[in-house]
């Protein structure tokens, strides 16, 4: 049972993570490699502001959600005013820099060891213990960003986000900011990857550098790529399947010190055959 | 007299930096396409030498080796993996997207077969030393100097001065006008992947002499080589290789008042800084 609801929580944790990657990739339109690491860092800020009992679990959330958000705008603005391969490279560079500080910086993310006992969350001052509650708190989380994801993509800035996926240029003829609602685009990802990462801290009550890699952001493609870009299914489907996909793979017999590697060869694997033959996923609008 | 020495070593690793950057300059400019991948084939190229200098093959030879077998993976992604992508219409963001599951794959390939941790060359050679004056270097990095500047000149003098070079110029400027004049795009896309793709595994070969192998140490150098080409001027091969020596001295210069660890945030400011003063690059004509 317990291995169920950890499949569950984490899977909607990735669902959030998800939408974020969508909004940016499918629906901006551009490349991401590092919402891993801003996942991360909505992750450690509260593990770290519940562990040092700074603040409670609401506020930490807030202040993690908030924290991304500008870190996204940071990172978005200054690429987007020159061109768009300039965003893969600042998003590597974002990714590989994450890495490094959340390795090195000992103090304030325990380094490589990572940090252990995260408190578990309350609610108001009512505390979150068990299991259940706690799935039942992610659920809450992910159902509340999938409503405000399908909202936005119902108003008209998310009619503007699709058209500027279309055609850019004809978006700007028609006298709409562009790069405004690209930046808001990245913005709105920041605050659901922030978000999900202080779920995702406070339902293991550990984090360590290694769930917050580049691998990682390779993973989140692949839900996002599998799924399908631009659709709220889509992002729902992706990440309930290739989390399934560890266990799957325990029942063929493969040594275990290659399964990890196993594993990235297969999200590699299906990142081609998914842009080569179906590149709007299974339940997804075209890339 | 530290800082003489880490300058040296900043100018070493800088050629061999210049290289993967001014491969990728090659490639990023006539194709128009981000090839994440091509940190996978700078990676699989020392792992290939490894292993051909195990099997006590002449290590120059491993050297060719490795250099033909990865001209040989580059023009094959170009041939099967691109062109068909591009067959299919796909968009730059759905080639970029299979261009890193490229990547993924030929990492964890390499990662489960050589296991993912840190491998040694077996050579003695690599790691003596000589002095000059006050400064020490190992044979390792008098090779390195000496291969990558000639590589960096001879890809100089093959773009300008030959035919083929010219044709893929043209390519480069305007792939419509050169399909006019019976140059088939596609052809040179693949000769220039494969040009890249063995100039990438010479610094692919020699750094790893040095510092070992690991399945994902790729990306740093192309995402640092990439910095280069972007600050030097997409295009401009010398601009490229300039540029990759500065941020390799600049990186080798910090480690006098910072870790180590910390060498990528350098970079990666020194990116920021070129992207909000100068983001079309130093040396370029346009």
């Amino acid at each position: 049972m317990d291995f169920l609801y950890s499949y569950i929580a984490l899977a909607e944790v990735y669902v959030l993570l998800g939408l974020s990657t969508n909004l940016l990739v499918g629906i901006a339109g551009i490349f991401t490699v590092s919402q891993a690491a801003v996942f991360g860092v909505g992750a450690y800020i509260v593990a770290y502001c519940l562990m040092h009992e700074i603040v409670g679990f609401v506020p930490a959330l807030l202040l993690a959600s908030a924290c991304c958000v500008v870190l996204n705008v940071l990172v978005t603005l200054p690429s987007l005013r020159v061109s768009g391969d300039y965003f893969v490279v600042t998003s590597f560079g974002i990714q590989l820099m994450a890495t490094a500080i959340f390795i090195n910086w000992t103090g304030g993310t325990g380094g490589a060891n990572g940090l252990p006992g995260i408190p578990p969350p309350d609610l108001f001052g009512f505390p979150l213990e068990s299991n259940e509650l706690l799935v039942l708190l992610t659920t809450a989380g992910t159902g509340f960003g999938c409503l405000a994801f399908w909202l936005i993509m119902r108003a008209p800035f998310g009619r503007l986000l699709r058209a500027i996926r279309e055609d850019e240029l004809a978006v700007a003829a028609a006298g709409k900011g562009v790069l405004r609602a690209k930046v808001s685009a990245a913005a709105l990802a920041g605050a659901f990857a922030g978000s999900a990462g202080g779920l995702y801290a406070t339902f293991l009550s550990f984090v360590d550098p290694s769930s917050f890699d580049l691998d990682a952001s390779i993973l989140l493609l692949t839900m996002v790529v599998v799924g399908g870009a631009r659709t709220l299914p889509g992002s729902i489907l992706g990440p309930f399947l290739l989390l399934a996909l560890p266990q799957a793979l325990a029942f063929i017999d493969i040594p275990t010190s290659i399964a990890a590697s196993a594993r990235q060869l297969i999200y590699g694997l299906l990142l081609i055959a998914f842009m080569l033959f179906r590149p709007q996923g299974l339940a997804g609008e075209k890339l | 007299m530290l800082a003489l020495q880490l300058l040296i070593n900043g100018l070493v690793t800088g050629c061999a930096l210049g290289v993967v950057s001014v491969s990728f300059g090659l490639i990023y400019a006539t194709t128009k396409l981000f090839h994440v991948a091509h940190a996978g084939v700078y990676t699989l190229a020392g792992y290939l030498a490894w292993s051909l200098v195990r099997q006590g093959v002449p290590d120059i030879v491993s050297l060719l080796i490795a250099m033909v077998a990865s001209a040989a993976v580059g023009a094959a992604i170009q041939g099967v993996l691109y062109a068909e992508l591009e067959r299919r219409r796909a968009t730059h963001l759905v080639v970029l997207i299979a261009s890193l599951g490229m990547l993924a794959v030929m990492q964890n390939i390499i990662a489960a077969v050589y296991t993912p941790n840190i491998l040694q060359f077996p050579l003695p050679w690599s790691s003596r030393m000589i002095g000059i004056g006050n400064v020490r270097l190992t044979w390792t990095q008098v090779l390195t100097v000496v291969l990558c500047l000639g590589a960096f000149a001879g890809i100089m003098w093959f773009s300008h001065r030959t035919i083929l070079g010219k044709q893929i110029r043209a390519v480069a400027s305007n792939p419509f006008l050169a399909e006019i004049t019976r140059l088939r795009p596609q052809r040179v896309y693949v000769t220039v992947m494969a040009i890249g793709s063995a100039a990438a595994a010479l610094p692919g070969v020699l750094v790893p002499l040095d510092l070992g192998l690991q399945p994902y140490g790729g990306v740093t150098p192309l995402l640092t080589a990439t910095i280069a080409m972007i600050a030097g001027g997409i295009g401009s091969i010398g601009g490229s290789f300039l540029l990759a020596v500065g941020i390799a001295v600049l990186q080798n210069l910090s480690l006098l008042i910072m870790p180590g660890e910390w060498s990528i945030g350098v970079t990666f400011g020194i990116f920021v800084v070129f992207m909000l003063f100068r983001p079309t690059g130093l040396f370029t004509r346009r």
